[in-house]
């Protein structure tokens, strides 16, 4: 008879074996995509929708701000397929205070950057061989910008402050050669706004457009979405709640539970899925949340599912990022700390559900790692930048890892 | 009065968003009572609520809501309030800019509210997490004062 210690163990060994093999990646070492630079510089790799990453063919580049010069500005570093490492970074922004990057790949290794800078959103090209001009869109107040393609043009989504309360804009770009033409512009929501719309991302899919971002009309902050199609390109629907109202009885005190900062990704046919953060059981702070598009029904998204495993009921979640390919593949990331300090985690979506949560190696270990974002280029390969400072409040780096498809 | 009904909605058009800071409290955003705290040399009573939050309602219906506790954090603390989902950025004395959500995630702010009370420089001297009673609100003083009396006699 098998002792049970010795059954379990090799149970335990079988078990991680399978999980090992299961992954759909196989990654290399983490390298430096631009490292500290001293005390009192900080690098931030924020955006709405947390889109800071691209892949351009096999040319992937990052886009962040950092403070270097003593002013917050924008800079993009890129990795060409044979390189070792990182380009030297090229400052994109311009004089003013710029904040917020966020980035897109377009064909033959190029890429389009959008940012604040001064209370307006700035766009600019970025090819093999120089710099575009930089266009300043009319919007004042304008910030949280986040890009994306749909078809042969670029969608550009952002909150503008009108009034008291920021409210989302969809702009419309061409590119021309080096030249980016702002097109038509309209309000995601047609009603006037009586509390803040904040944060929002949009994806393509087939000949429409979804817009999802953080609202605040019910007392608390929701995900909402909205949608609109190639025929009526600047007539959204209705916006609708995604975060869903837990069961149960309303408290006497407050509105509702608190969620954030939303991440958009389309992936196999026509499909398309929204993850953010979510504290609807307060008791373990905010976690992974995530809602499918559902094609011709009325519900713009479907019920909400948990995307992080048991384990990670112990830890908070911070940050959601999301990718996906045409093959159907899908992964969420994000950062937590269930190994008592921050940590970059991942969950790909499998013909079960959600894989259990992997701490991504090389983005693991003493120190903190977060602020993830993540991108699947065309043969499904899964590209990581992050955030890493030895101490909390200490100086930063940015890191970048490679994970090669191996399914 | 068409001079004070606009300077009415000039005040409420500029006002901070400052959701669930308990009224008539001097509640300021944390990087500028990081600032006060360092000149004054006071400690910090850093309040981390939500837009919305209702356990934050209550503690400041129930236990803010009471003279002597006011009157005690308004007289002991340098207040601090900080969104835990604003993306507001502040700006660190370490030079560090950082938004309200990220000094909540930093603090480890994973429910609201949270009420830390810090020293000048940010390091914690006490956590309290949820309902707060105005008993707790006392008791909680009594240990920060009596902590900070022991460290000064050192």
């Amino acid at each position: 008879m098998i002792p049970y210690s010795m059954w379990s163990g090799g149970l335990l060994l079988t078990a991680f074996a399978l999980n090992v093999q299961a992954q759909p990646w196989e990654f290399g070492e983490p390298i430096e995509i631009t490292p500290t630079s001293g005390e009192g510089i900080f690098h931030h790799l924020e955006s709405a929708g947390r889109r800071n990453i691209a892949v351009s063919g096999l040319t992937v580049a990052v886009a962040w701000e950092d403070n270097r010069d003593g002013t917050p500005r924008i800079y993009l570093a890129h990795k060409d397929p044979n390189a070792k490492g990182f380009s030297a970074e090229v400052k994109i922004s311009g004089n003013g205070e710029a904040y917020e990057p966020t980035l897109v790949a377009l064909e033959h290794n190029r890429f389009v950057l959008a940012w604040e800078e001064d209370g307006r959103i700035h766009v600019r090209l970025v090819t093999s061989t120089g710099l575009g001009p930089v266009v300043i869109l009319e919007d004042n107040m304008a910030m949280q910008a986040s890009l994306a393609t749909h078809d042969q043009q670029l969608l550009l989504v952002y909150s503008r402050q009108e009034g008291r309360y920021g409210r989302i804009w969809l702009q419309r770009l061409a590119v021309d050669d080096l030249t980016l033409r702002p097109g038509q512009r309209c309000p995601v929501d047609a009603e006037t706004v009586k509390e803040d719309q904040l944060y929002p991302t949009a994806v393509s899919l087939g000949k429409g457009v979804i817009v999802a971002w953080e609202d605040r009309r019910a007392g608390h902050t929701i995900i909402m979405a909205a949608q609109t199609t190639d025929a009526e390109p600047c007539r959204f629907t209705a916006p609708q709640r995604i975060s869903e109202r837990p069961p149960g009885p309303s408290m006497p005190y407050g509105k509702g539970h608190g969620v954030a900062r939303v991440a958009l990704a389309s992936y196999g046919t026509n499909r398309a899925l929204a993850a953010w953060a979510d504290k609807r059981d307060f008791r373990e702070g905010y976690d992974i949340y995530a809602a499918e598009y559902q094609a011709g029904k009325q519900g713009l998204f479907g019920p909400n599912g948990k995307v992080q495993d048991t384990f990670g009921g112990f830890a908070q979640q911070w940050h959601t990022t999301v990718a996906g390919h045409p093959s159907g593949k899908l992964v969420v990331a994000w950062d937590d700390n269930r190994d008592g300090n921050a940590d970059i985690m991942l969950s790909w979506r499998g013909a079960d559900g959600w894989s259990d949560d992997l701490a991504v190696p090389g983005a693991t270990g003493g120190g903190e790692q977060n602020h993830p974002a993540i991108q699947l280029d065309k043969e499904g390969n899964l590209h990581i930048a992050w955030l890493e400072r030895a101490t909390i409040g200490g100086p930063t780096r940015l890191r970048y890892m490679f994970g090669k498809a191996v399914q | 009065m068409l001079r004070a009904v606009s300077l009415l909605v000039i005040t409420l058009i500029t006002l901070p968003v400052m959701a669930e800071a308990p009224e008539g409290y001097p509640f300021q955003s944390f990087d500028k009572a990081m600032q006060q705290a360092r000149t004054d040399n006071k400690p910090l009573f850093v309040y981390f609520g939500r837009y919305g939050c209702g356990y934050c309602d209550k503690t400041n219906k129930e236990a803010f809501s009471d003279n002597s506790i006011k009157e005690t954090y308004t007289r002991h603390y340098v207040l601090a309030y900080v969104d835990s989902e604003s993306g507001k950025r502040l700006r660190l004395p370490s030079g560090e800019r950082i938004t309200e959500r990220e000094v909540g995630t930093r603090y480890n702010a994973f429910v609201t509210p949270v009420f830390t009370f810090m020293m000048p420089d940010g390091q914690p001297l006490l956590r309290l997490v949820g309902v707060q009673r105005i008993e707790d609100l006392r008791e909680a003083d009594m240990k920060v004062q009596q902590t900070l009396t022991k460290a000064s006699k050192k």
